[in-house]
């Protein structure tokens, strides 16, 4: 649904973003994730047709966004990472705007204005001046309004950041619900645990560039090819250290203390021999209460992709 | 106000609805509604009730001074110009300011880009913009109304002259609510372009129109003052004695028409057609930029178009000043009268003697330097808009490289602009020696033929400038390509004006050559070498120094075009090694 092929911005001497290529596919959720002035924002306003890039091409369904940016920019539901509102305007005057300028019917815009607020928990603020919301309710008037010409292409920069935990969870499960509906869906964020549980595939932007990139539990698993093991004991049982230093797939990251109860180590080995090595722990005499790997997440990826570990 | 979206409000433009829905609601309808009537209300009344009151006149007979009898008819003449001075506030300078602000403010929060992506067409959003911005000055504007009709029936004026004002004032105030919006769109900082806006809406609309007293007449009518004299001095004749009106009857003559080639036009028809002209172009400026806010304000071509036109008004506007002195404004009532005749009182073996010498040489001087000026500016303008930096340069190369061209199209934003520079340059001489040589022919303004260096020596001059105009526009970014200017055109200037003041006629050679930097300065020397100047023994300094201008601007012109075509080869020098490591 979205190509983006050898992507280049410049801003004067800076490169903001340099050579980046990726692809989102229809219905997926992808997020972009990076550091402050990695190009996340500037990749989603050239895909918004907000920013004309230095090279490269952009097709959104096929269609290129720099020859033919008009007939994109309708695909598209665009919100920027500061929430910019009419602060004269009430909230439903704010959605009904860009229902309006998107060219709905007298008749259909009321009930895409209500269709909005209600998605996203906003009736009742609806006669409310929006200079009078907070950043959190700001973010969410915004994300009405990018919904209300239902766009099959949503580009959501930092949708979360300002959002309280409980906005947070709605929206992850706003974003879901679109997702499932088929909405293709880029979205930036910092917050990475949220990405875990929403995106289908992530790129890692580092200095404009794309250091990782495809689907999510296969970058993962590609980015962290040895398992943690999170071992717990009803009691202390130094038999175990010895145990686990003498095996050949075992590797404690640390200092080895033979005291406490609760163990991590990396192991290299296929998931029979996980089995097998619980097997002989327990035979051994270990008193284990719990066993289980710590599944690598996004954040652990992301942090070794910026202390330089990953490529 | 109605604020529910039903009814015919609902199908209004979305943008005139959020203006109205912004800026009207209930309270701001009663605050800024009675603020508007206590404003127009005082203004006017005042006005007509000084107006309506009998005058005192001085019967020479009785040698008694008696007042006449109350007139209301005087009460609404006077009252009048100070109700439309009261609407052009509300509209020009209010509604001016909230383009501007409005348009900077949302581009730099970002509203404007949600607009931009909206499928509106873009004369939609213009037209939305226009007509939403300023909704409540336009509400202000509505509530004095009641007062015109008052004076229009009151004061006997006639309705279709007035419904004509107010078409020009209409047109005067979308002319600067659109310049604003314009600006707001095309500087790239946007907390500088409600700055630059105000800036741009004066100079243009305020100090540019000065310039039609000097024989430029078509500047003057970029403001309504033309035809507000032209159409209604007579109109507003009062009731009376005679002596009154004079200031009104002077002003209805000296405004009545405008020459124009060989024909004269009206002050009103000559405002459409130059405001309808601007207002076409910053139209089509602003559906440019909402189009695609990457592209320049205009494209090479319409820049060519731009200039044309400009120096098609310049000639026309200067026809019949340069083949028989006459003029509107200002300059045409001096060559008229005797503003510009010398009396010389000369003691002789016979007594003294005295004589009259006319001197108009300075009109042409005047002319011939605000003429090349003008448009050494507008070619500025042009050349900032249409020459392409760095970065947009080695964008159509690689663009070009990506399309299999050869080249940067001709005719493209990102070509570099030497072809502009020809075009302008060719351009400029044909303005020049049509007018110079109605100039000579006529006899009125050089007492012998003022040499080919007259002709040439401008224009060379000319071209020089916009070669290196376009070098420092493309070879540095903004802020470079500015400071060069301002300081090898203004710095020189500031310079001449210290060792001027501080030491007088010692310094005045040096001033002349120094001066002549400066490009106004020197084609002031360039206009002023066939005259005498009286400057005595520093007559050939002032001559020398229109050289020594057009040397030193040939010199930089060669330097930086020789270093910039030098730097582009090394550009694409680089562009072809990026394009082979690409290649698999």
């Amino acid at each position: 649904m979205i190509e983006v092929r050898d992507l280049k911005v410049y801003y004067g001497d800076n490169v903001a973003v340099d050579g980046l290529s990726f692809e989102v596919k229809k219905g997926e959720v992808y997020g972009l994730i990076g550091p402050n002035g990695a190009g996340k924002t500037t990749t989603i306003k050239a895909i918004a047709t907000l920013l004309e890039p230095t090279y490269g091409e952009i097709l959104v369904d096929g269609i290129s966004a720099l020859h033919e940016p008009e007939n994109v920019q309708g695909m598209l539901g665009y919100m920027p990472d500061f929430p910019p509102v009419y602060d004269d305007l009430r909230v439903d005057e704010f959605v009904e705007l860009f229902a309006s300028a998107y060219g709905a019917t007298t008749e259909k815009r009321r009930a895409e204005v209500d269709r909005c607020l209600a998605a996203t928990n906003l009736e009742d603020k609806r006669k409310v001046l929006c200079k009078t919301l907070s950043r959190g309710m700001k973010q969410r008037a915004l994300l009405a309004k990018t919904l209300v010409h239902d766009p099959p292409v949503l580009l959501l920069d930092e949708p979360a950041a300002n959002l309280d935990p409980k906005a947070r969870i709605d929206l992850r499960n706003l974003l879901k619900s679109l997702a499932k509906d088929g909405k293709t869906i880029l979205v930036s964020s910092h917050v990475l645990t949220e990405l875990q549980d929403l995106c289908d595939s992530i790129g890692i932007m580092r200095e404009g560039k794309m250091v990782v990139n495809g689907n999510l539990q296969e970058v993962v698993e590609r980015a962290t090819p040895t398992k943690t093991i999170l071992m717990e004991l009803l009691h202390p049982f130094p038999q175990t250290h010895g145990f686990l230093i003498a095996h050949p797939s075992a590797h404690f990251t640390g200092e080895v203390d033979e005291s406490p109860t609760l163990i991590e180590f990396t192991f290299d080995g296929d998931n029979e021999e996980v089995a097998n090595l619980l097997r002989a722990l327990v035979e051994l005499g270990a008193p284990v209460k719990s066993f289980h790997e710590r599944k690598a997440d996004v954040e652990s990826l992301f942090l070794s992709v910026e202390s330089g570990e990953q490529p | 106000m109605n604020n529910d979206s039903s009814g015919g409000f609902a199908e209004l433009n979305p943008l005139i609805r959020k203006g109205i829905r912004e800026r009207l609601r209930m309270k701001q309808i009663i605050a800024w509604g009675l603020l508007t009537l206590i404003l127009t209300s005082f203004t006017y009344l005042t006005a007509y009730l000084e107006g309506s009151d009998g005058q005192w006149n001085y019967d020479e007979k009785s040698e008694i001074w008696e007042k006449g009898e109350p007139s209301p008819v005087n009460g609404a003449r006077k009252a009048f110009p100070w109700l439309l001075g009261v609407q052009g506030f509300i509209l020009m300078f209010l509604g001016t300011g909230r383009m501007a602000g409005g348009t900077a403010e949302e581009r730099e929060t970002g509203l404007l880009d949600y607009q931009r992506m909206t499928p509106m067409r873009p004369h939609s959003k213009i037209i939305g913009y226009l007509f939403g911005l300023p909704a409540r000055e336009y509400f202000m504007f509505a509530l004095t109304l009641p007062f015109l009709i008052h004076a229009i029936v009151v004061g006997e004026l006639s309705p279709g002259k007035v419904f004509h004002l107010y078409g020009v004032f209409l047109s005067c105030v979308m002319l600067y609510h659109l310049t604003a919006h314009v600006t707001g769109l095309i500087v790239s900082k946007p907390r500088a372009a409600s700055w630059v806006s105000r800036m741009v809406v004066l100079g243009l609309y305020v100090f540019l129109p000065g310039l039609g007293q000097a024989g430029f007449s078509f500047l003057s009518f970029l403001t309504l003052l033309p035809t507000y004299f032209g159409l209604m001095s007579e109109e507003l004749i009062l009731v009376g004695p005679q002596n009154l009106n004079m200031w009104h009857q002077e002003m209805a003559t000296f405004w009545t028409e405008v020459p124009f080639f060989e024909t004269t036009l009206s002050p009103a028809f000559f405002s459409v057609m130059m405001q309808g002209l601007l207002l076409a172009g910053l139209f089509a400026t602003a559906h440019r930029k909402w189009r695609n806010e990457a592209l320049t304000a205009f494209s090479k071509p319409a820049g060519i178009g731009l200039f044309l036109l400009l120096q098609f008004l310049l000639i026309g506007s200067l026809w019949q000043l340069s083949g028989n002195g006459n003029a509107s404004g200002l300059l045409g009532s001096a060559i008229s009268g005797d503003k510009f005749d010398e009396n010389l009182i000369q003691e002789t073996e016979n007594g003294i003697v005295r004589a009259t010498v006319r001197r108009t040489g300075w009109v042409v001087i005047s002319v011939q330097t605000i003429l090349f000026s003008l448009s050494l500016g507008a070619s500025v303008l042009i050349l900032n808009v249409t020459c392409p930096t760095r970065h947009q340069y080695l964008k159509g190369k690689r663009r070009s490289a990506k399309l299999g061209l050869q080249d940067i199209p001709l005719w493209a934003d990102e070509k570099p602009g030497w072809l502009m520079v020809l075009c302008l340059a060719l351009i400029m001489p044909f303005t020049h020696f049509a007018l110079l040589t109605r100039a000579v022919d006529s006899g009125l303004y050089f007492e012998e033929f003022p040499g080919m260096e007259a002709y040439i020596l401008p224009c060379v001059l000319f071209a020089a400038c916009l070669t290196y105009i376009r070098a420092a526009r493309e070879k540095w970014f903004t802020v470079g390509f500015w400071g060069f200017l301002g300081l090898l055109w203004i710095t020189p200037l500031l310079a001449c004006m210290v060792l001027a003041v501080g030491w007088e006629e010692e310094v005045f050679d040096v001033v002349f050559h120094l001066g002549s930097l400066s490009p106004p300065f020197a084609f002031f020397e360039i206009a002023g070498s066939p005259h005498d100047m009286s400057l005595g023994i520093h007559e050939d300094a002032f001559k020398k120094g229109a050289f020594v201008g057009t040397f030193i601007a040939c010199a930089i012109a060669i330097w930086l075009s020789l270093g910039q075509f030098l730097r582009r080869r090394n550009w694409d020098k680089g562009e072809k090694n990026i394009a082979v490591s690409r290649e698999p």
